[in-house]
Order: structure tokens, then sequence, then C-alpha cells
């Protein structure tokens, strides 16, 4: 007797802890259909979820029959949920890996963001940086190979003997994996930096430390009331012709100029990514519908929310891989 | 219903002795729960890392000094080396103040400080871990940063494990320090309920034949509790152990073997919130962090074990 209610017993937490760890039961699926009723569910990147969140408001207001529940987590929770079923769509803020499409994952970019440098706006050398901007090479040397180890060797002036102190994000995100390929690394890891957990701590230890540098997000380079970088921050040029000064179209000092930048594709990419949308196999139904609408109409409202919209050859691309030329 | 029942078992025997029995069940089967659930947990971390041993053997995987898992490097080195880095600058920090703390309170203190003293003691560990993390960034990384780091280098640079090599604050003392602030009012709490139970007629005793109240502390008090204290600094360390966001919010995060209390460093549990998120859907990444949690959970177990073999020495050599 006590034997078989212990059995049962464990069978029973076992069981529960396997599923939890598998990532929460299946939530009901979306009803497909032109009738557009049902529930699409989401979950993923921190990075991508506010502006899910829009998203989701409007299509509801176009749709009353269509609800959703969006949930944040994490890219890998975001993967790991679509590829059990738990969820329609996750929200991926990195690229998505050669293992992850092996298991079926289908994935679609759906906007742009862009990682940039940034300085403390108390930095000894601001002025010689953001006369002579700072080179792909030059940041290879200063993040990844630890080559150039002092602000007097980035702007040329051995005399200059003041360290520089590396910061990087120690949670694995996408805007880390997009300095480390910009910085020509390979993966987050191969920054040597100091890690900082999150991207308000790191934007915050920049601007407090004169001697270090870092890399952020649009949306937390600029303040979105004033469009300035926030304060206590600087953002250097980046010399992207490596001709030792700073030209037209390499300085972004307000957000509006970065946000052309990144959209008309001045600004290189790596370090601008794409945010994606992924679902097990091709999508279908509500979800197609959505991830439809947000690829066109959905798109105006990318800029508001701090994102910067696919060009339109970006956005047929990606229509065209959901089956709809 | 109720009123017949009561009746019915206040006549019948068999009935009270199988309500006892069925009674004494469910208890032992609600306290084995736990028990079972730390076996559970283990297997299951065992069943999810197991694929990480196809790509490395586990002494490589515990040993390697390489975390690079896009290249399939797991080694969980760095991690093991920074945990045990941090947890012991924090005892190590927090226990003589604390000790001392919990004499006073207990054997100096008046009535009134006491009362004062104890409940905000006991505030201190009902702050939340994040709350001690904030506090570490705002305050103690430019502490050790522009303070502690740049008086280090110029008095002991001759002292290795005091060596500065990175020029920021985010290091393993600062980790130390937050660590030591969150567990000491742990330690105070059980030394001053230990001291406590320490009975006044000893006391008593010891300041009737002259001897003042340090002497009696020493030779009548400490005795008594030796033991207690061990058992309070491990519950302490394993506290320490399993610390995570606190000590990621301020450790640096550099997954490199730390040799100087300046250096980086990158404790599992770090390793874990760090990655968890983002790579759990990449099955060797998932394996490898399992492998990790399954590692802490050793390294605790270990800690218990080693405890719990001291007490018992101890306790052995008292009654000898």
């Amino acid at each position: 007797m006590r034997k078989t209610s212990l059995t049962i017993l464990s069978v029973v937490i076992g069981a529960s802890l396997l599923l939890s760890a598998c990532g929460s039961p299946a939530a009901p699926a979306s009803s497909g259909g032109d009738d557009l009723q049902g529930t699409i569910t989401v979950s993923g990147a921190f990075a991508l979820y506010p502006m899910m969140t829009v998203w989701a408001d409007e299509f509801s207001k176009l749709h009353p029959g269509v609800q959703f529940d969006v949930q944040g987590g994490g890219a890998g929770k975001g993967m790991t949920d679509t590829l059990a079923g738990a969820v329609d769509i996750g929200m991926i803020s990195r690229k998505i890996k050669p293992e992850e499409e092996a298991q079926g994952a289908f994935w679609v970019s759906v906007a742009k963001d862009a990682v940039f440098p940034i300085v403390s706006a108390g930095n000894p050398v601001l002025a010689e940086l953001t006369a002579e901007g700072i080179s792909q090479e030059m940041f290879n040397k200063i993040f990844v190979t630890r080559e150039i180890t002092t602000w007097g060797q980035v702007i040329g002036k051995p005399e200059v003997k003041d360290e520089i102190h590396v910061y990087t994000r120690s949670d694995s995100c996408g805007a880390g994996e997009q300095w480390a390929l910009f910085s020509g690394g390979k993966v987050q890891t191969d920054i040597q930096g100091i890690g900082v957990n999150g991207e308000p701590a790191l934007v915050d230890t920049v601007s407090k430390d004169t001697l270090g540098i870092g890399y952020s997000n649009l949306n937390s380079v600029f303040d979105s009331s004033t469009n300035k970088p926030v304060a206590g921050i600087a953002v250097p040029p980046l010399d992207i012709n490596a001709n030792g000064q700073t030209d037209p179209g390499e300085y972004y000092q307000t957000k509006p100029e970065a946000v052309k930048a990144i959209a008309d594709g001045t600004y290189p990419s790596p370090p601008a990514r794409f945010e994606n949308l992924a679902t097990k196999g091709q999508p279908n139904g509500l979800s197609l519908t959505f991830i439809k609408w947000i690829l066109t109409d959905g798109q105006k409202l990318l800029d508001q929310a701090g994102y910067v919209p696919l060009t339109a050859e970006q956005q047929q691309e990606a229509l065209k891989k959901l089956g709809d030329g | 219903m109720q009123a017949e029942g009561r009746l019915v078992l206040q006549s019948s025997a068999p009935g009270r002795i199988r309500q006892d029995r069925n009674a004494q069940r469910a208890f032992s089967v609600i306290t084995l729960l736990p028990v079972l659930l730390i076996v559970i947990v283990a297997i299951a971390l065992v069943v999810r890392a197991w694929p990480i041993t196809r790509a490395a053997s586990v002494w490589d995987t515990l040993l390697g000094v390489v975390w690079k898992p896009e290249d399939g490097l797991f080694g969980f080195w760095p991690f093991i080396t920074g945990t045990v880095w941090v947890t012991v600058v924090g005892v190590a920090l927090s226990v003589p103040p604390c000790l001392l703390i919990a004499f006073y309170l207990s054997e100096y203190a008046h009535r009134a400080t006491r009362s004062v003293a104890k409940p905000v003691l006991d505030l201190l560990a009902a702050i939340p871990p994040v709350v001690y993390g904030v506090w570490g960034l705002l305050a103690i990384v430019p502490f050790v940063q522009d303070l502690v780091a740049p008086l280090a280098k110029r008095w002991f640079s001759g002292i290795s494990v005091l060596h500065v090599h990175q020029p920021t604050g985010f290091s393993i003392l600062t980790g130390g320090i937050v660590l030591a602030v969150m567990i000491a009012p742990l330690i105070i709490s059980v030394v001053y309920e230990i001291l406590a139970a320490v009975p006044n007629d000893l006391r008593h005793a010891s300041l009737a034949v002259g001897a003042t109240r340090w002497q009696t502390i020493r030779n009548v008090v400490l005795p008594q509790v030796l033991t207690g204290i061990v058992a309070a600094i491990v519950l302490a360390a394993s506290r320490a152990l399993g610390e995570t966001i606190a000590v990621l919010m301020v450790v640096g995060n550099v997954a490199k073997v730390p040799t100087s209390i300046f250096d980086a460093a990158y404790p599992l549990p770090a390793l874990i919130a760090n990655n968890y998120g983002d790579m759990m859907s990449i099955p060797l990444y998932d394996a490898a962090l399992l492998g990790a949690a399954l590692v802490l959970l050793f390294v605790i177990l270990i800690f218990n074990v080693i405890s719990t073999l001291v007490l018992q020495r101890m306790l052995r050599r008292k009654w000898a």
C-alpha cells in the first residue's frame, strides 16, 4: 500500500518536473481560418517584447475576435516553446542557429535594430574620438584581441596612458552577438570585457566610468524624449571607411539620424541587425495572417516604438519566404 | 454526521487505530517529499546534462578551463573556482565581525540595545537580493575601483592574491563584500540563538569566582558553542554558494580562472542565469548549463558533507 502510493507520487512529481522543464504545458491552439477568431500565443526575447505588445494591441483592435498571450523569457525560451508547440510564435532577437533550424524552426525577419558603441560623456579624449572616429579594426583590437589597451592608442597619441575599461553584457543577448560579429569575433563570449548584467546597468556603468567603453541597442542609447544620447553617454563615430577622420554619415548625434542610417543601410550590419519571429514549420492560419500584417501595416508602428522598419525589398523577401510572392 | 462519527470513534478502538495509522502514513509521505525531490532533481539534471559527455569526458568538462560553447568546449573549471573564490571571500569577510556582534548582543549589550539591534539585523535579512545587487553596483563597485584597488596596488603588490590585473571595481572582492553583508544576519542570528541556549548558571559560576566577562566568554561560553558556530558558518556558506543575482550584478562575469581577489569571476549560478533563457533551445548548450546546475548541486553537497563530518568530530572530542 505504502509502496504503491509512493510510486504514484513520484511518477506524478517526476512528470510535472519534466513538463515544467520542457516549458509550460500546451496553450490552446489557435483556431485557424479567415474568420479571425482565436488566440495567438507568443513568447521570447525581451528585446522584441515591447514591440510585440504594440502589434498585439493594434491587431486585436482591428480584429476583436483575436486574443493575445505575450510573454518574455528570452530568445531561447521563445524558441523552445515554439518547437515544443507551447506557443504559436517565438520572438528571437539573435540569429537562428543551425541546431534550431534542424529541429524545424522557421523564421522571418520583421524589424531592424542596431547596436551602437558607447563611451562616457566624460571621456578624457572625447574631442579626438569625435573628430577621428573608431574604425572596425580598432574595435576588433579593443574588444576582441585586446591589442589596444589605452585611449592614447585609439587616438594615435601614445603619451595618453589612460587605460580602456571594456564592458560587455554578461547575459547572453542579441546585442552582444551583433557587437562581437562587428568587432571580428564570432559569439558574444569573444568580447573580452567585464560582464555587466542587463542593458540599463551596462549603460549606467559606462556613463559613470570615464575610461569605459561598451555597446548598447538604439533604444537605450538615445533618449526617446530628447532624441539625444542619454545623459552621461556619448556615441563615438564609426570610422566606416577607416580614413582616420569622421566623415558625414559616420556620426549620429540624434535618434532620427541613427534610424535613417539603419534603415537605408548606411549604418553597417552587423552591428545593425534583424529582429526575427520563429514558428514551428511554415506558419499557417491565424499566425500567418498576423505575421503578414506585421510585415505590411505593422511596419508603420515600428518607428514610434523605437525600432526601424524593413526596406521595401526586405519586406518583399520576407513575404516571399512566407509563401506569398 | 460529524457527531455520529465522533461517537463511533470513541467507541471503536480499531477505527481509532486505523485513523492513527493513516495519519502516520500521510505524514511520512509528506516528509519524504523533499528528500524525493532532491533525488528527482538530481536525476533529471543528470539525464538532461548527459549529452555533454558525448562532447567531452566528465573530467575534461569539470577541469577544462576554456568555455567556448560554439566550438564545443564546455570547461567548468573557471566557474567552479569563481564560485569558491567569491564564497570564501564573502564568508571570510563576514564571520569575524558577525561573531563579535553576536557575542556583544548576547553577553554585553543592555536589554534596550538588544531590543533595537536585533529587529534591525533581522530586517537586513528581509531585503531582497536584487536590492543588494543594486547597492553593490552603485556603492561597492566604485568603492573598490576608486579606493581599495589603488591602495592595494600601492601597498600590497607583492602579494599575489591581492594583485590588481584589471582596472574596474567589478571583482571577487566586490561580490564578496555584497555576500558578506547578505549572510551577516543569518550568522548573527544563528550564533545569537546558540549563545542564548548556554545555561546562565555556567556564566554565574564563572563570574562568581572572579572571572571577567571576557574570561567567561573565552573559557566557559566559547567551548560550549564552537560546534554551533561552525554549523552557522557552513549554513552561511551554503547560502553564499547559491546566491545568484546580487553576485552576478557586481562580479564581472569573466570566464577565466581567477588568481586575485581583484580579478573578475564567473560563479556557476551566474553562468546559468546569464545564459539559460537565451540558449535553452540549443541542445548541447542546454545540456552544458544543466551540467553546471548539477555541479553546483554537488559542490553544495560536498560542503554539507564536510561540515557534517567536522561537526561530528568536534562533538566526539567534546565527550572524550
